[in-house]
């Protein structure tokens, strides 16, 4: 089993949507995948078309397996799992900050009720907190969206200092470019500048702005079962290529 | 309980309509079907598998194996084959106990059409998944219907669970889908139930017997001709040695004129058939024979098999020419109609003696006889005897089978247990010796007029027959003390309670 994580300390860059869409590509790939949502927004859930769980409470989710694990939900792709989240998540953090190990809790309840799966994605809620460093801890993998803007360079500084000052593996750090407007000059000229300034930290592949990702909403599904042969349902494949198999295909 | 797909057979169509109307907050919807496909029903001829609630069907170049509510699908034909040869795969696995001799033959055949339902709630989310397969011959029709849970959504599974129990009724296993496709199919019994009257004339018995083990005979015309396997000879042959068993044990029962010539009609009968079944025989054992040679004598014993093979074929044309013919049906027919009436038959002096008493008597003696000859073998005693010895087993065997419903079921089941392991053991005794005479003759048929064989073929049955005269040897030595078995205490007091009653 491993985990991914889809995070950014940052809202509305693109981490649901790439949840949804890498969990759909594992599971078309052959594997066996729990997407984990974790904000209580629900967003990943309602993409997928399951309802928020009710009984799943903060609580519970760290200290009931059974619980956990009897709110699993099929999604209507083969191999894909569910965990909808419900409005009880926003109180992770005071749930977590009175625990012992406060920082492995997550890891400890993934590998509980998880590990029947091959991979388990997790779509994370934009800030730091004791929730995202358990997330941190938790995760083999961070696939961290980025909007190339002088903003998102601004927070993603944020999270690597953040990196740096805990002494967390920044190996797990796997930045891409998302809703990439290439021909906005700010764009280009940001990417530049960051792949340069965090050379190692950056995958090859970019997820470009459009419209088949925005209708993601409309449709409730991931973008290659409604627009297959879409520039973005290529784009999340090569996204998925390279983080499982490190292949960079030029784009 | 979800967790496993659940299965339900229903009669008849599923009426679409209603079942998606009968959920609250859930619509089943009905995926177009599939194409249209014709089936076949595939088993061996004595329906092992519709026995142990099983049913397969061949359908579009796969086979799909219905049992417990479960289907397993293989892409592979098997119509024809032997379970054991299909190409590895989940059927072949399921299928590990079906019998190794008999093959897969169509049974029967009709259109199979698959549908598709996903049961959806209101945001058209997926809660359960199913398949109707319908089945449908010129009979009647049948609907087989999985719903399979999907992860969280046990109360949508268990409410369609509910919805297709009650629609169809109770109904269980695999035989309604017989009843409804194939109402006529008859299920073959190569040894089918006899009932006897204790006090019931002995022509009577005699008589019911033979009746039967004609036309189970006869059911296994077909398959000879058709070659499908070679269990239908064996069952054949089995069938008329019952026959003619019955004509010579029954002692009395019909004039001395009629049993001769009853003898001669059923010996006449089986004589065609004993080239082929010898033949079937050794090429069944084709390679337990390669394992007793090494590998350079294999050369010889190719050839052999090649020979055998080639003979088999012309054998059989032969037989299945005389199956077919119209004097062969017409004197088949006749017996039948012989033995339908007892009345037709010329009765001897123990005609009507009641079964119950005659049985008894005959067994009884048999008995004595078989001991009597069993008790004199020591080590020196010539094979002869051991022959004799094999013949009488047999015969007391017959008897005790075909008076055992006359008799307690578990008192027969003590006496047959031992009885058969030295029934075994002399059967093997048997083999290993024709074995030999067999292999030898075959080598005179092979040689020149000086007497000259192939040296191959010579170096290679050589080696065959001192292994087998070897084995027939280690046999013969296990013959006393598996008598001694047979003649424990608890036996004998066994036979002289169920046989032997005072004043006989
Ligand atoms: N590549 C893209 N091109 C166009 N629109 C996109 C793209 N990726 C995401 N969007 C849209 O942008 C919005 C925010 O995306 P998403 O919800 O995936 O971001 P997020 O980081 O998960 O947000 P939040 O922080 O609120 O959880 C959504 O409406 C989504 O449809
Ligand atoms: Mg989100």
């Amino acid at each position: 089993m491993k985990i991914i994580a889809c995070y950014s300390n940052k809202g509305g860059v693109g981490k649901t949507a790439t949840s949804v869409n890498l969990a759909y590509s594992y599971a078309k790939a052959g594997y066996t995948v729990l997407l984990c949502d974790l904000d209580p927004q629900g967003a990943s859930g309602f993409y997928l078309r399951v309802k928020p769980s009710k009984k799943l409470t903060d609580a519970r989710f760290f200290e009931d397996v059974a619980r956990f694990t009897k709110s699993i939900r099929a999604s209507d792709f083969e191999g894909l799992d569910v965990l909808p989240a419900n409005m009880t998540f926003r109180d992770f953090d005071v749930f977590l900050s009175r625990m012992r190990n406060k920082r492995s809790r997550l890891k400890k309840a993934l590998v509980a009720a998880g590990s029947d799966y091959d991979v388990i994605i997790l779509d994370c809620p934009p800030n730091f907190s004791t929730l995202s460093e358990n997330i941190f801890k938790a995760a083999d993998q961070i696939v961290v969206p980025v909007i190339p803007t002088t903003l998102s360079e601004r927070t993603f500084d944020q999270l690597v200092s953040f990196f740096d000052a805990k002494k967390l593996p920044k190996n797990k750090l796997k930045a891409f470019f998302s809703m990439v407007q290439r021909r906005k000059t700010l764009h280009q000229d940001t990417m530049d500048v960051m792949k340069k300034l965090y050379r190692k930290r950056f995958l090859n592949s970019a997820i470009p702005f459009a419209a088949d990702i925005e209708r993601m909403g409309q449709n409730r599904a991931p973008v290659s079962v409604y627009a297959p042969r879409s520039a973005a349902s290529a784009a999340y494949q090569s996204l998925y290529d390279e983080i499982e198999n490190g292949v960079v295909s030029n784009t | 309980m979800p967790g496993n797909n659940s299965f339900f057979v229903i009669p008849g169509a599923l009426d679409e309509v209603k079942f998606s109307k009968s959920f609250k907050g859930l619509t089943p919807k009905m995926n177009d079907a599939k194409p249209v496909q014709r089936f076949e029903l595939l088993d061996c001829h004595d329906q092992s598998l519709r026995a142990s609630g099983r049913v397969l069907i061949e359908a579009g170049g796969s086979l799909h194996l219905l049992k417990d509510g479960e289907t397993i699908s293989q892409r592979c034909k098997g119509k024809g084959k032997f379970a054991q040869n299909l190409p590895a795969g989940p059927v072949r696995d399921a299928l590990a106990d079906f019998p190794e001799l008999r093959a897969l033959m169509s049974v029967g055949a009709g259109q199979i059409e698959n549908r598709a339902f996903a049961v959806l709630d209101d945001l058209q989310k997926t809660q359960v998944r199913g398949t109707v397969m319908t089945l449908y011959s010129d009979r009647g029709q049948v609907s087989l219907v999985a719903a399979q849970p999907l992860r969280g959504y046990d109360r949508a599974f268990q409410t369609v669970c509910e919805y297709l129990e009650t629609t169809a009724s109770g109904v269980t296993g695999v035989e309604p889908l017989f009843n409804a496709v194939f109402p006529d199919l008859t299920v073959y019994k190569a040894k089918p139930e006899i009932r006897i009257g204790t006090q019931e004339p002995s022509i009577e018995v005699a008589t019911d017997i033979i009746r039967t083990y004609i036309s189970v005979a006869r059911q296994n015309e077909a398959g000879v001709i058709a070659d499908i396997d070679t269990e239908f000879l064996h069952d054949y042959r089995v069938s008329l040695r019952r026959v003619r068993s019955v004509i010579s044990l029954f002692k009395g029962v019909f004039s001395p004129e009629q049993t001769a010539e009853l003898k001669r009609a059923f010996s006449d009968l089986m004589a065609p058939t004993g080239r082929v079944r010898d033949l079937d025989v050794y090429l069944l054992e084709k390679e337990d024979y390669f394992r007793l040679i090494p590998p350079q004598l294999h050369d010889g014993a190719r050839a052999m098999f090649k020979q055998f093979e080639k003979e088999r074929t012309q054998a059989l044309v032969r037989l299945s020419r005389r199956f077919r013919s119209q004097a062969y049906d017409q004197q088949m027919t006749t017996l039948a109609k012989l033995f339908a009436d007892p009345g037709n038959l010329q009765p001897g002096p123990n005609a009507d003696r009641a079964a119950y008493e005659y049985a008894c008597a005959l067994i009884w003696k048999r008995y004595r006889k078989t001991c009597k000859l069993a008790r004199s073998i020591t080590p020196d005693t010539p094979d002869e005897d051991v022959h004799e010895l094999r013949i009488d087993c047999k015969k007391l065997r017959y008897l005790m089978e075909f008076f055992a419903p006359l008799f307690d079921a578990r008192a027969f089941k003590r006496i047959i247990k031992p009885l058969k392991k030295l029934q075994d053991n002399l059967g093997l005794f048997n083999d290993f010796s024709v074995q030999q005479e067999a292999l030898h003759s075959f080598v005179q048929q092979h040689s020149n007029t000086q007497g000259r064989a192939d040296a191959q073929l010579a170096l290679s049955i050589g080696g065959l027959i001192a292994v087998l005269d070897q084995r027939q040897k280690a046999e013969r030595d296990r013959v006393i003390a598996n008598f001694q078995r047979f003649d424990s205490p608890d036996i004998r007091h066994l036979f002289r309670s169920l046989f032997h009653h005072k004043g006989d």
